[in-house]
């Protein structure tokens, strides 16, 4: 467990990844820890809350997992190899490390296991399709249910928008 | 050596993938097997901890490890027959890969 200072100050900041950004988020989070501004914790999607300190080198890594029975050992591994468990937003798990000298410390050794990730996040995503789905092609019944549909046909754009990204993020890996 | 013919289609197996069987040839747990494939390869072969942690459901998966033990959350495995002989195969095939490459 990591000692906090009581007069620590808290700072909120704003910033939307979209989900196939999380390399992008990881280089934003290790950047605001070289600027003394180190992840504390969580709130709403594109909500992070800082703790200022001074500059540290930390590295963050993204992993996506959903798995609630395995969890504590899942947790438990990290927590062994090094890495602080700084919270998770839906599946999302946040993880940091200090960097020490040469290569940076990765939670993903190779091209294969990276590429579970992202399956895991498509198979998660696609519980949503049918929900979507549903409630577009719907009946009328309400004014206020065709509103509901509106926004839904709005989030199933996104979210076939994100698969598209997500499955180019696939391809990508597969060929290195 | 023969394989019986469903256990083909794991080889060849990744490097990674080979040291971790190779390591679990006694019960360990995930960091324990970081640790000891990271000196078994001679600091060839890393697995970072989100890459351990699938491959340890994967292989319990398929059986080719179990587990035997939980120690405060963290669960021990070793190897099964099936690993065993998939790993044995395996290492058979690198023997001629390297007895190949003696000469370079």
């Amino acid at each position: 467990m990591k000692e906090k200072m009581k007069e620590e100050t808290t700072i909120c900041k704003y910033k939307w990844f979209w989900a196939w950004q999380d390399d992008k988020e990881e280089a934003w989070l290790t950047q605001m820890s070289q600027e003394g501004l180190h992840l504390a914790s969580l709130g709403f999607p594109g909500f992070y809350f800082f703790t200022a300190g001074e500059p540290t080198n930390y590295v963050y890594r993204l992993d996506f997992v959903t798995d609630s029975k395995d969890y504590q050992n899942y947790l438990q591994l990290f927590k062994d190899a090094g890495w602080e468990h700084m919270g998770h937003m839906g599946g999302w798990q946040y993880f940091r490390t200090l960097a020490g000298e040469g290569e940076l410390p990765e939670i993903y050794s190779d091209t294969d296991s990276k590429i579970q990730k992202y399956r895991r996040l498509l198979a998660y995503l696609a519980i949503f399709l049918p929900i979507m789905i549903v409630v577009i092609s719907g009946g009328r019944v309400a004014p206020f249910f065709v509103g509901v549909q509106v926004v839904c046909a709005v989030f199933l754009i996104v979210y076939i928008f994100a698969v598209v990204k997500l499955f180019g993020r696939v391809r990508e890996l597969k060929q290195v | 050596m023969e394989l019986p013919g469903n256990l083909v289609k794991y080889l060849p197996l990744t490097e990674t993938t080979a040291y971790i069987l190779l390591a679990l040839t006694e019960p360990l747990h995930g960091y324990a097997i970081m640790q000891k494939v990271e000196i078994m390869s001679e600091g060839t072969v890393k697995v970072g901890a989100g890459t351990m942690y699938g491959a340890l459901s994967t292989l319990e998966k398929e059986g080719l490890i179990v587990k035997v033990d939980e120690q405060e959350r963290r669960k021990i495995y070793t190897l099964t027959t099936k690993g065993r002989q998939i790993i044995q195969a395996h290492i058979h095939r690198s023997a001629i890969l390297v007895r190949n490459g003696q000469g370079l």
